[in-house]
C-alpha cells in the first residue's frame, strides 16, 4: 500500500512540474507598457474591483441561491478542478454543504468565516467583488480594501517574515518582475477559506499573486497556491481585476453592519479549532 | 513533527495575548508600555527647538512622509482634564486650546449623554470595545505613516488600521447619505500646512472611553503643520452645530515625532484580528442587558 502511494505521488509529483512547465509557457506576456511612478515602477495605483464569480467558488459550479452559475477560474489544473487530497476534497464537500443558505437564515450557523465578518485572507479578498486600492511608493505597494478597512503593506524590501505565528492575511513580501507585481504570502492561518463554497488550505499553504497590468483598465490576476498538506500539486487561478474610474473607496465595516441586522457581536469565538491534517 | 508542535505553540501563545489584550486595555497599552509621558513630551520639545529644515517634494511642498508617535499623552479618556479613576488609566491635561478655558462648550443634551455613557453598562455601547473602527478625530490619538505624493497624502493609521487616502483635487464631496466611521476626507494646502476637512461622518462613534460626543453634523478641519524635519504640530477644529454651542479646538499637549522614514515603525506586518478574537464582550453586554431589565 504504501508503495503505491509512493508510486501515485510521483505521478502526481511529475504531472504537475509538467502543468507547471507547461503554464509557464502559456502564461502571456500582455504588450501593454504601463505609466511609471516618480520612483520609476510600474504604476498600478487606483482602485480596482474584481467582478467575477470566484467569490462564490473556483471551481465550476452549478446555480444555487443568490450564487450564479459559473464555469470556475481554476487554470490549472485544465480540467479547472482544485487538486484537492481526497480526505480535503471531503472537508469541502462538508463546508460546502453547511455553508448554503437555508432560511430561517442564522450567519452563525454558517461556517463560512466571511459570515462573522472575520478578515477574509489572501487571495479572497482580492476577488470578494467590494473595492481596493493600490497606492505605491518607493519600498511598498499597500492595498487598502474598503472590505472591512483591510489593508495590506506588501514591502518591496527582504524584510525577514516573522515565522510561527499564523495571521488571517499572513505576511506579504513583494517584488517587481518587468511590469509584474509578484506578492509571496505566507504565514497564513487555516482559519480563512478560498471563497464562499468552503474550498481552504492549511497553515503550509504559499500562496504567491502575480499583478499585471494588460491596459490601462486592467490588471491580470494570476495565482499560484501552494500547499502539499492539502493539495496533490500547485495550481493557479487566473482572472482580470478592473479599473474604477467613477469608484471611490468607501466603508464596509462589516460586524457592524452584522449588529444593526440584528446578530449581538458576542458569540463565542470558536475559529481557533486547528485544521488536523491526516497522517499519510 | 517537532516544528509543527513549536508553530502550535507559538500560535497558542499568540492567541493566548490576544485573548488577554481586550481593544480598550491593549488601545491603553500603547501609551503605558515603557513610556514616561511627561520625559517624552520635555524630549519632543526639545527636539522641536532644532533647527533642521522641513522636508520637501520636487513640488515645493512639505513632505510629511514617514512613521509619526504622539509623544506625551492622547485623548484615550477625555478630551478635557480629567483624573484618573475607575476605568481611567491616568489623568491628563485638557486637549482644548480653544474656548481658552480649555472646557468643551457642550449644548445641555450632549453634556448629559457623555455623563450617561460613563455609566458601566453603557461601555457595551462603545464603539471600540466592538473591534468598530474608532473614527474621526479618535483616530488620530494611534501612531500613523504618512506616504506622500503630489496628489494624495495617505495616512495609515495604525492600532485599529484604518486608512485616509486624502487627495487635493477639490472632488465633489459624497453625497448626504452616505456617511462614514472615518468621514470623507478632502485635502488643501495653507501655506506650508496640511489641511484635512472630514464631512460625512455617522455620529456613531464614542470620541474616546470617556464618552465625548460628536453627532453627524461634524465638520472637522485638521492642520498638520511640521516644524522641523522630525516634529509635526497637529490641531483639529471642530464645528458640530447639533453638540455644540461653538467650533472648538484641540491640540496635542506634544508634538508628533518622526520615528522612521519607513512604515516599519508603525508595525508593517500588524494584523487588526480585533473582532476575531473580541471575547469580553458578553461580560459588557450583560452588564447592558442587566440594567435595561431594571
Amino acid at each position: 500500500m504504501p508503495g503505491r502511494l509512493a508510486r501515485l505521488l510521483v505521478v502526481f509529483v511529475a504531472a504537475g512540474l509538467a502543468a507547471a512547465a507547461l503554464a509557464g509557457q502559456t502564461r502571456s506576456t500582455p504588450a501593454y507598457t504601463p505609466p511609471r511612478t516618480a520612483d520609476g515602477q510600474p504604476d498600478l495605483q487606483g482602485i480596482w474591483r474584481v467582478w467575477g464569480l470566484a467569490q462564490h467558488d473556483l471551481e465550476p459550479h452549478a446555480a444555487s441561491y443568490g450564487v450564479p452559475a459559473g464555469l470556475g477560474v481554476v487554470v490549472d489544473p485544465a480540467d479547472g478542478l482544485i487538486p484537492y487530497k481526497p480526505w480535503a476534497r471531503a472537508r469541502r464537500t462538508e463546508h460546502h454543504a453547511k455553508s448554503r443558505i437555508r432560511f430561517p437564515y442564522d450567519p452563525l450557523q454558517n461556517p463560512d468565516p466571511l459570515a462573522k465578518c472575520y478578515i477574509p485572507g489572501v487571495p479572497r479578498i482580492t476577488y470578494l467583488g467590494w473595492p481596493f486600492e493600490i497606492v505605491q511608493s518607493k519600498a511598498f505597494v499597500a492595498f487598502v480594501y474598503e472590505w472591512m478597512h483591510i489593508r495590506r503593506m506588501v514591502p518591496l524590501t527582504n524584510r525577514p517574515v516573522p515565522q510561527g505565528i499564523p495571521r488571517w492575511g499572513g505576511v506579504s513580501r513583494g517584488r517587481w518582475e518587468g511590469n509584474t507585481l509578484v506578492v509571496r504570502v505566507t504565514e497564513l492561518s487555516d482559519w480563512t477559506w478560498l471563497d464562499a463554497a468552503g474550498n481552504f488550505h492549511s497553515q503550509a499553504a504559499v500562496v504567491e499573486e502575480r499583478y499585471t497590468p494588460s491596459g490601462p483598465e486592467t490588471l491580470d490576476y494570476d495565482v499560484t497556491i501552494t500547499d502539499p498538506d492539502v493539495f496533490t500539486r500547485p495550481w493557479r487561478i487566473r482572472m482580470p481585476i478592473h479599473r474604477q474610474r467613477d469608484a471611490r473607496l468607501l466603508e464596509y465595516e462589516c460586524h457592524a453592519l452584522l449588529e444593526d441586522a440584528g446578530v449581538p457581536l458576542t458569540w463565542e469565538r470558536d475559529w481557533d479549532a486547528p485544521l488536523v491534517i491526516p497522517k499519510e | 513533527m517537532a516544528e509543527r508542535t513549536t508553530r502550535l505553540a507559538a500560535s497558542a501563545a499568540a492567541l493566548a495575548i490576544l485573548w488577554l489584550a481586550s481593544p480598550a486595555a491593549r488601545q491603553e497599552s500603547q501609551f503605558q508600555a515603557g513610556r514616561s509621558l511627561a520625559v517624552e513630551a520635555a524630549a519632543a520639545r526639545t527636539l522641536a527647538e532644532a533647527r533642521t529644515p522641513i522636508p520637501r517634494l520636487p513640488n515645493g511642498r512639505p513632505n510629511f512622509s514617514g512613521s509619526w508617535r504622539l509623544s506625551g499623552g492622547a485623548a484615550t479618556y477625555s478630551w478635557e482634564e480629567h483624573l484618573g479613576g475607575f476605568g481611567i488609566a491616568s489623568e491628563g491635561p485638557t486637549l482644548v486650546v480653544d474656548p481658552p478655558d480649555g472646557v468643551l462648550p457642550y449644548q445641555p443634551w450632549a453634556l448629559a449623554e457623555r455623563e450617561r455613557r460613563r455609566r458601566p453598562e453603557a461601555a457595551y455601547e462603545e464603539n471600540v470595545a466592538k473591534c468598530i473602527l474608532p473614527g474621526m478625530p479618535r483616530m488620530m490619538v494611534y501612531n500613523f505613516f504618512i506616504a506622500q505624493a503630489a496628489d494624495k497624502v495617505t495616512i495609515f493609521h495604525g492600532t485599529h488600521p484604518a486608512t485616509r487616502i486624502v487627495r487635493f483635487d477639490n472632488r465633489r464631496p459624497l453625497p448626504d447619505s452616505i456617511r462614514l466611521w472615518m468621514g470623507d476626507p478632502r485635502g488643501r494646502w495653507d501655506g506650508d500646512t496640511l489641511v484635512v476637512e472630514t464631512t460625512n461622518l455617522n455620529g456613531r462613534g464614542w470620541g474616546n472611553l470617556g464618552g465625548d460626543v460628536i453627532s453627524d453634523a461634524a465638520r472637522i478641519v485638521e492642520r498638520f503643520r511640521m516644524i522641523n524635519a522630525g516634529t509635526m504640530w497637529w490641531e483639529a477644529t471642530m464645528t458640530d452645530p447639533k453638540v455644540f454651542t461653538r467650533p472648538w479646538t484641540m491640540r496635542f499637549p506634544a508634538p508628533h515625532v518622526k520615528i522612521g522614514d519607513g512604515p516599519e515603525d508603525v508595525d508593517l506586518d500588524f494584523e487588526d484580528s480585533c473582532h476575531e478574537g473580541n471575547v469580553d464582550l458578553e461580560h459588557l453586554k450583560n452588564l447592558y442587558d442587566q440594567a435595561r431589565k431594571k
